[in-house]
């Protein structure tokens, strides 16, 4: 009797063990497969500024590059080149580039909105990552196709930094411009803009321990003959003295460069291209 | 040919020379020092301070006629830590008499076949990058931290010190005045060296190759939207971006350092071999790798802290008249002299 009646106590306690042992077991399998599955999964698919571009689309990655150095010691400058692979017709060309940082603060870096007559979809600037992460572009043509491609980027501390002159910057002073057009005038013409700015993040204390309130450049508009070639929306992951290089179809006529804060001040320069 | 091309192409040239200079004088700190505190003999020693004159002249020249502004350059910045300065350049003298010769002698010796300056360079490479942005790198920022120090002149040099109660020009003139005069005293003031034209040459030419190298960064790599970064001749940071180069290149650009080192290297080996020197050698005895292994971690370290080496600091840094630097180069000094004399003399090669 006692056995009978301690037995099937005993073997419900088993079978209790084993279906929670089991249970375990799927669970440390789920556990091992679900990172997984997140890794396998492409990284802008894991953050959601990125998604909220690409949307249901599934985006391609031949055709666009990023180009980052592998190791930076500096993340408050990195040199970052991005270009898609088009035509740059009227009826195909690349719209918008997107840049994301997805390990940054704001993960938004930048938007860059071309026309036919940029000639290449290609632009240079140097940007801020806070750490170690991967870098995101994502590009939509004319014809609504998304590409998307990432960088992985290290970024370590360094001794050999000169000092960050940032705080010292005189915002929106000093615009410079440099349009190179091609030696036998055929192909982009390739052009520089800089302007002095700190690109205050709003996340820094000043000496005094309070935070320096954001002050950036928003947007950046390069118009030929009052028709827009050219924007950026710029975020606080751009780097001070914000830097531009991007391409422009040969073409006469008068260039006229904007950049405007976010406190509504703009500075504003003007050049005549003559690729002959 | 774009700026950072034409910056390249003579930052070759600058290290060609810098290697067939420096196998053919026997140029270096280690081997000057040596001679003159153990043997009495004093023409090498004073071959570095004829090239630190000629630096520091060089350069303050470069600065004066506005050809390059040494302000932005890394030894300039406003605060320095005094303790990582002076303890960090201790490291790097006494590793140097340990490794037998700093890193710019380790190059020009590898060059000629002397593969123990393959380990000294190996280790000094990695030594370099663990205080510069590996395990150390939170050590030395926090130490910095907590002994920075803004020497509340500007520019934080000689010059800056000068110019509180005189005008900037009459105080720079006065600044490197008081720093070469006694430097070229010393070197031309001794009848072995007036006779020694091996020296003459070594000083001379070495020293030129500092302001050479302020001008290859600072004038033809100067843009408005991609300038260079403003650097001249030194061989810690450099050692450890090469082997980060080769290792890295697809994802890494060159810069005026890692050229420079090749240029040493190539300029070392031509030299070596077409004068008939060139010859490998190696290990005798373990303990004599241990030597180098520790010389070339200790340099690499201590270079790390102190921003720089017997060049770095001893002739770059000395050549902006940087109060840091004097700091750096009083380290690297004190150092080199406790390997060779006193209770932590180390035993002669």
């Amino acid at each position: 009797m006692m056995i009978q009646s301690v037995l099937p106590d005993h073997d419900a306690g088993r079978r209790g063990f084993l279906r929670r042992g089991g249970a375990l077991v799927a669970a440390g399998g789920l556990l091992v497969l679900v990172p997984g599955l997140v890794l396998a999964r492409e990284p802008w698919e894991r953050l959601e500024a990125a998604r909220d571009v690409i949307g249901e689309r599934t985006p391609r990655s031949d055709g666009i590059r990023l180009e980052l150095p592998l190791v930076s010691e500096d993340g408050s400058s990195v040199p970052l080149t991005v270009s898609v692979d088009s035509p740059m017709a009227a009826d195909d060309h690349v719209e918008s580039i997107y840049l994301f940082a997805s390990g940054n603060p704001n993960p938004e870096i930048a938007e860059f909105r071309f026309s036919p007559r940029s000639g290449r979809a290609k632009v240079a600037t140097r940007v801020r990552l806070n750490e170690s992460q991967a870098v995101i572009a994502v590009a939509r043509t004319s014809g609504g196709e998304i590409l998307a491609t990432s960088r992985d980027v290290r970024v370590t501390v360094s001794g050999c930094l000169t000092r960050n002159d940032d705080a010292d910057v005189a915002p929106m002073q000093q615009p410079r411009v440099r349009v190179s057009t091609n030696a036998n005038g055929d192909g982009p013409a390739e052009v520089l803009t800089l302007i002095n700015h700190p690109m205050e993040t709003g996340l820094r204390e000043g000496n005094d321990g309070q935070p320096v309130p954001r002050r950036i450049i928003e947007h950046f508009r390069a118009e030929l003959d009052d028709q827009p070639v050219f924007e950026a929306r710029l975020f606080q992951a751009v780097s001070a003295n914000p830097f531009l290089r991007f391409y422009l179809a040969p073409e006469a006529g008068e260039l006229r460069f904007t950049w405007t804060e976010d406190t509504g001040e703009t500075a504003a320069l003007s050049e005549v291209l003559d690729p002959a | 040919m774009s700026h950072v091309s034409q910056v390249l192409w003579a930052a070759l040239a600058v290290g060609l020379v810098f290697g067939v200079v420096g196998q053919r004088t026997r140029f270096c700190l280690t081997g000057g020092l040596r001679d003159w505190l153990l043997d009495g003999d004093g023409r090498r020693i004073r071959a570095f301070a004829l090239a630190a004159a000629v630096a520091v002249a060089g350069a303050q020249t470069l600065e004066l006629t506005g050809v390059v502004g040494l302000g932005r350059s890394l030894y300039l910045q406003p605060q320095f830590s005094w303790l990582l300065f002076l303890f960090g350049g201790a490291l790097f003298g006494y590793g140097m008499i340990l490794a037998n010769g700093c890193g710019a002698r380790s190059l020009v010796l590898l060059g000629s076949g002397n593969l123990r300056s393959f380990v000294v360079l190996l280790c000094l490479g990695m030594g370099a990058y663990m205080v510069l942005s590996g395990l150390l790198a939170p050590l030395r920022l926090w130490l910095a931290g907590l002994t920075s120090v803004a020497p509340g002149v500007a520019p934080p040099s000689l010059h800056g010190l000068f110019a509180q109660g005189l005008s900037s020009g009459v105080a720079r003139g006065l600044a490197a005045s008081v720093v070469v005069l006694p430097l070229l005293l010393f070197a031309v003031g001794n009848r072995a060296f007036r006779g020694s034209v091996r020296d003459w040459l070594g000083g001379l030419m070495i020293g030129a190759l500092i302001p050479a190298g302020w001008f290859v960064t600072g004038w033809l790599g100067a843009d408005d939207f991609e300038p260079v970064r403003l650097v001249s001749l030194t061989f810690v940071a450099p050692i450890g971006d090469s082997m980060q180069y080769v290792m890295l290149s697809t994802g890494t650009a060159l810069d005026f350092g890692v050229v420079v080192v090749a240029g040493v290297l190539a300029g070392a080996l031509l030299a070596s071999v077409l004068s008939g020197n060139f010859r490998l050698e190696g290990f005798t005895t373990p303990q004599r790798m241990l030597r180098s292994m520790a010389g070339g971690l200790l340099m690499g370290v201590g270079g790390g802290l102190a921003l720089g080496c017997s060049i770095g600091q001893g002739l770059t840094g000395l050549s902006t008249l940087a109060l840091g630097s004097f700091l750096a180069v009083a380290g690297i000094l004190l150092g080199a002299v406790l390997g060779l004399r006193g209770p932590l003399r180390l035993p002669s090669l």
